[in-house]
């Protein structure tokens, strides 16, 4: 017996060691070091600047610091949001983080009643009691205490880090210290309308038709708040409810909060959160969907009854109705203090999302969405002190659905990988949401007179025009049965106009590029994408997809025509009549991408012959696969269809593409293909800064490398890895005697370095006296570089009185939506009075 | 089922005999049948609580869609009348899609005739690894990593302790023998909590193993660097798996041995001075083999279900990760597809088993009237 025990041990740790010996990596293609001598590479190096992307797939967040440490993981796509796993990074020295804040977090209150169905009283049925909430909350203490310091306080129905909050920073200083943390006047207010309503305050319990008055929390209980929950349950308590508490997980509660009636009584306060992927530069419709029964068809909303000017300034900012920004600005600002004064939810915080990765490795995340929502980590990943090598990413799901190109996954973690291997014509800046151009040289945005849209980039120009009419020859719509596309000659006898032209001018090249299998690209690879969005709608169609023809009907409710005016450089105008307030989401939402036609080709020959389709829902009717083009049984099918498209040199709507088409583009794309298919086992053709290397479905694990043709230079968008938040420190004196002037000091720096002049938007300062009275606002002056000046003349400081002020200065900047505040406190004193200043 | 000795023509006993063997045959298949029915039905109504998973499946969907037409920039101008009327026809498309339209009742005897026929079906929302649809295929991705984590682990205890109980057994009282009872209640707590010492100590203390995953990142394009990864990646959950079963596995099997080893016909071998090699194999395992076979026979069919927290805990691709995965989606088909196949698995092996135990035990018989006795 000990014998053999002695030789499975012995055994054991033989296997042990051979498997750590030869499980080292011995590929010599595998880039795992990369080259030390970063500066001398980067200069020359094209396209990313890490040789090879792994993706391999990981939840368990306990584990993250570990793994960063241990070297064999570089990033965690999953932002963490637990404490524990947040401190243990924050101390670790391979590790660091970047944050994102798109998660926030609130109190969803029940509107129904005062008295419900069961015949029990809701206090929150009064806008009174709801606003007092605000002041009931310590939104500080939930930040720092309940989130571990992971959130920072938000008061209004707009998130912290998002673009308007900062255009509309004053209002919004104004109204957090208006609805700041004031327990006292929360019970006053509580008190007054709980009488009102009928309730007494027997022994510190509030009594309604003899029964104690019940409020039922529902509790989340998968995440930081339960502890928010038993916070505010507390709370409620202390004012005299008897509070339920019913913890519950998100299906759990939704099945009560959105799935019940609310006049059933069955919850009175929710713990909600809302998540927010990609900086959203408009959000006016916040208050339609938060505060309004438009905002869903639940009966939660159906049970809100906001007040008609906030329903009217709802509707309108959510239908675009306004004439110029400023217009909009003061709607918005109106806005927020009539749902601040509705309550319907009381926002809480808006939570820092960490976002792990390797302490030499760096890379642009999206303020909102994180690493899976950013469009440039695959231009910016690289380590800092090398260029090339492998970069190890864990998401917690990947390969969650079948990828194809048309209507394939879009699930986060999937679609953080296929950007990369894709180069849209535009890319959004991380940390303003405004896009840049990439693969376009310029843009020029037509809106008719009247129409609010603002440009803030010089790469495009906007131009205003009294009408726009559509020229005849653009392309509108699709004649399936023709094969051919309609114009707006032919559709609209006497014309069409539109409210905006989009004009675009591709960069010079655009179609001399290669696509990844070293096909050249064609005017093809722009048009069939356009068709498919026609024939798939197209109840004659072998593609028509039920589940497209909604998003057609859409599209087509807003779309004016689009026509190629030049293909070199190719040149698209596009007319519609929908507006975005920018111009660049104007150019970004419009602006085709090519897609490569011969890979769309096989999905078309597949569909066509039942046996695969594109989309889920089609996939189920037929029940047939949903199409991938990377992996599993789909393979085999695209597989035959390519050697039926090279058989035949089959080309997609022949009559429209053939004319863009070069001499044997067919045989040459597919002769490419069916090579590119030998190599790597997939279809996944693009044009990004990293190709598709390999896919393992059951190992979850997803291979990119770099695309060495890619033309852009290495380091072309770095600069968008680091978000320029302003740091802004205020000094100025502790006491002003009345009758004298004052200034103040702003310092706006970034990592130590002066804040450059033309990068910053505003600072706008607030002055509000003891009783939190805002007595005037203003701009400050820049004095140096870096250094700016706030001075209050001798009337403004008396208008004060004397007592307690406070100077509040928010910073924009144009670099990032979040904007920076600080605050400094002085005392008006009357003249004569020593002051601190003086004593010292 | 082997042949009783009868009065009557060596034919006709060969008759009556087959008889027998028919209808027992026949009444085992019809419980069995019956059992995985009825087993298959309570699973479909507890996967679905009774109809109710349908309600929150609603509004899962109608909240989904709401967020995704929200988000979606394409809706972005849109009167909310429209908009909710474009969210009511998705919501409707995907009800269709996912039959909820019919009633509760139709859809579960839907479900139990495919599972009957082994008809597994499309899974409602989950993928194979590959992308299929199909609940076959779903199923047979994660299969083989199951099998070999857990046939590894399971076939390493069965063995070891078999043969560690025997011969324990022989040496009962001895230290080796306290030094097992003693570390026995080791096995209470189950193999991922283990696991997660392990990876502790092996994975971040000493960085010599992985933390988990069947196979290195990116995966070896070698087939025998391939297959040594995965060796690499399995030393630690089935070190886990074993540290947590062998213990309480030899202690169970030597009890069940020394029993057998006090039997009077054994007490008579040795006093005929019989080796004990020979004791051993044919005075002990042979009467033993029914219970041994079982045992042997129900943990190669238990391999099927995976272990759903080990797995987690080891980012394991195997089938208990699936089938958590299909209760958090509420996937029905890919949950009562697992769930039929291991009825349908228990079903032939408690069939097989009253086969093997008439072949391996004499004494196991047929009745006069068909009945097993």
């Amino acid at each position: 017996m000990r014998k053999l025990l002695l030789l499975l041990v012995v055994g054991v740790f033989i296997l042990i060691l051979a498997s750590v010996l030869f499980s080292r990596p011995s590929s010599e293609d595998t880039p795992d070091a990369g080259s030390a001598d970063a500066d001398a590479d980067l200069g020359e190096r094209r396209g990313a600047l890490v040789d090879e992307v792994v993706f391999t797939q990981e939840s368990d967040a306990g584990k993250v610091a570990g793994l960063i440490e241990a070297g064999s993981h570089h990033v965690f796509a999953q932002g963490v949001t637990n404490t524990t796993a947040y401190h243990r990074l924050r101390d670790s020295q391979q590790a660091t983080y970047e944050e994102a804040y798109g998660t926030s977090s609130e109190l969803t209150l029940n509107p129904a009643g005062p008295e419900l169905a069961n015949g029990e009283l809701n206090p929150f049925a009064v806008k009174a009691i709801r606003e007092a909430m605000n002041w009931l909350v310590n939104r500080r203490h939930i930040a720092e205490e309940l989130y571990g310091g992971l959130a920072v306080p938000r008061a209004l129905p707009v998130n912290t880090a998002f673009p308007d909050y900062a255009r509309l920073a004053d209002t919004a200083r104004a109204l957090e210290l208006e609805y700041g943390h004031n327990p006292d006047r929360a019970r006053r207010v509580i008190r007054e309308e709980m009488e009102a309503l009928g309730g007494t305050l027997e022994n510190g319990r509030w009594i309604y038709n003899d029964r104690p008055v019940r409020l039922i929390a529902l509790i989340r209980s998968e995440d930081a708040r339960k502890r928010v929950g038993d916070y505010v349950a507390n709370l409620l308590e202390d004012e005299g409810f008897r509070v339920e508490r019913q913890y519950r997980t998100a299906e759990e509660a939704s099945r009560i909060w959105i799935g019940s009636d609310p006049a059933g009584g069955r919850w009175h306060v929710y713990t909600g959160s809302w998540i927010s992927t990609v900086i959203n530069r408009d959000v006016s419709d916040n208050f339609s969907f938060y505060y309004t029964p438009r905002g869903r068809p639940d009966p939660l909303w159906q049970a809100y009854d906001p007040d008609p000017e906030l329903d009217e300034i709802a509707d309108r900012l959510q239908r675009r109705d306004y004439a110029t920004s400023e217009e909009r600005q003061e709607m918005m600002a109106r806005g927020m203090e009539l749902a601040m004064k509705d309550s319907a939810r009381i926002w809480l915080v808006d939570q820092t999302n960490i976002l792990p990765h390797a302490a030499n490795v760096e890379l642009a995340a999206d303020l909102a969405g994180g690493v899976a929502g950013s469009r440039l980590w695959p231009y910016t990943l690289r380590f800092r002190d090398r260029v090339g090598g492998r970069i190890v990413f864990a998401a917690p799901s990947l390969l969650t659905e079948p990828w194809n190109p048309v209507a394939g996954s879009n699930w986060l973690f999937d679609t953080m990988i296929t950007r990369a291997l894709s180069d849209d014509a535009v890319l959004p800046d991380p940390f303003t949401g405004l896009y840049w151009p990439q693969r376009i040289q310029e843009a020029e945005v037509t809106v008719q007179a009247g129409v609010p849209v603002e440009q803030t980039h010089d790469w495009l120009s906007v131009v205003r025009s009294e009408s726009i009419q559509v020229p005849e020859d653009a392309w509108i719509d699709w004649d399936g049965e023709a094969g051919r596309f309609i114009t707006v000659g032919e559709k609209h006898e006497d014309g069409v106009t539109a409210r905006t032209r989009t004009r675009v001018r591709y960069e010079d090249g655009y179609l001399e590029r290669r696509w990844h299998d070293g096909s050249t690209m064609s005017v093809a690879d722009v048009v069939l994408p356009w068709i498919l969005t026609f024939a798939r709608a197209d109840e004659e169609s072998s593609l028509f997809d039920p589940s497209h023809v909604p998003l057609l009907e859409v599209f087509q409710r807003h779309f004016r025509g689009w026509r190629i005016t030049s293909t070199d450089p190719l040149t698209i105008e596009i007319y519609s009549d929908q507006i975005y307030p920018d111009a660049e989401t104007i150019v970004a939402q419009r602006v085709p991408s090519a897609q490569p036609w011969h890979t769309l080709a096989l999905g078309i020959l597949a569909e066509r012959g039942g046996e695969l389709a594109f989309s889920s829902d089609k996939a189920d009717r037929l029940e047939v696969d949903w199409m991938s083009l990377v992996a599993g049984p789909s393979l085999n099918v695209l597989k035959r269809a390519l050697e039926l498209g090279r058989e035949n040199d089959f080309v997609p709507y022949a009559d429209v593409l053939g004319e863009y088409l070069g001499e044997d583009e067919a045989r040459e794309r597919y002769t490419a293909l069916a090579d590119w298919y030998a190599q790597r086992n997939h279809f996944w053709v693009g044009d990004g800064p990293f190709y598709l290397h390999a896919v393992y479905p059951v190992e979850r694990t997803v291979v990119l490398r770099r695309y060495e043709d890619f033309p852009d230079p290495a380091d072309k968008w770095l600069r968008f890895t680091r978000p320029r938040i302003p740091e802004v420190n205020l000094d100025g004196p502790m006491m002003v005697h009345m009758g004298d002037e004052a200034s103040f000091r702003l310092d706006i720096t970034f990592e130590g370095e002066p804040y450059p002049e033309d990068a910053i938007d505003e600072v706008q300062y607030l002055l509000f006296d003891g009783d939190g009275q805002l007595h005037r606002k203003g701009k400050a002056a820049l004095a140096a570089n870096g250094q700016w000046r706030i001075d209050l003349d001798s009337d403004e400081l008396a208008a004060l009185g004397t007592g307690a002020n406070s100077l509040e200065v928010a910073v924009t900047s144009r670099d990032v939506a979040l904007p920076a505040f600080v605050s400094h406190a002085f005392g008006t004193v009357p003249a004569g009075t020593a002051t601190l200043e003086q004593e010292l | 089922m082997s042949v009783v000795p009868g009065a009557g023509p060596a034919r006709r006993g060969w008759l009556t005999d087959l008889r027998r063997i028919m209808v027992f045959t026949g009444k085992r298949l019809i419980a069995l049948v019956l059992t995985v029915l009825v087993g298959v039905y309570l699973t479909i109504l507890i996967a679905n609580m009774g109809g109710q998973v349908d309600d929150l499946r609603l509004i899962q969907i109608r909240s989904n869609v709401s967020e995704q037409v929200r988000a979606d920039p394409t809706f972005f101008d849109l009167p909310s009348e429209e908009r909710q009327d474009i969210i009511e026809r998705r919501v409707q498309m995907e009800v269709e899609r996912r039959s909820l339209d019919q009633p509760f009742f139709v859809r579960s005897i839907d479900y139990l005739q495919g599972a009957m026929l082994l008809d597994l079906g499309r899974a409602e929302e989950m993928h194979s690894d590959r992308g299929a649809r199909d609940v076959y295929w779903i199923i047979v991705e994660r299969l083989p990593a199951t099998l070999l984590l857990f046939g590894t682990a399971n076939l390493l205890v069965f063995f070891v302790s078999v043969w560690a109980a025997l011969w324990l057994s022989r040496r009962y009282g001895s230290g080796t023998d306290r030094a097992v009872i003693a570390l026995a209640p080791s096995s209470a707590a189950p193999g991922w909590f283990y696991g997660i010492f392990l990876i502790l100590f092996f994975a971040f203390v000493i960085p010599v193993l992985p933390a988990g995953g069947m196979v290195d990142i990116p995966p070896p394009e070698s087939s025998w660097e391939y297959g040594l990864s995965v060796m690499r990646h399995m030393i630690l959950p089935v070190v886990a798996m074993f540290l947590s079963s062998i213990f309480i596995s030899i202690y169970s099997w030597r009890t069940f041995f020394l029993i057998h080893s006090s039997e009077d016909y054994v007490e008579m071998a040795r006093a005929k001075g019989l080796p004990s090699a020979l004791i051993e194999r044919r005075y002990i395992l042979r009467p033993t083999l029914s219970p041994i076979i079982t045992s042997f026979a129900l943990m190669l069919i238990g391999l099927w279900s995976g272990a759903i927290i080990l797995e987690q805990v080891f980012n394991w691709p195997g089938l208990g990760t699936l089938l958590f995965q299909a209760i958090g989606h509420r996937d029905t088909p890919v949950i009562i597809g697992s769930v039929v196949i291991f009825a349908y698995l228990l079903a032939l092996t408690v069939f097989l088993l009253d086969i093997l135990y008439a072949i391996l035990d004499p004494r196991v018989r047929v009745g006069i009237e068909g009945d097993n006795r």
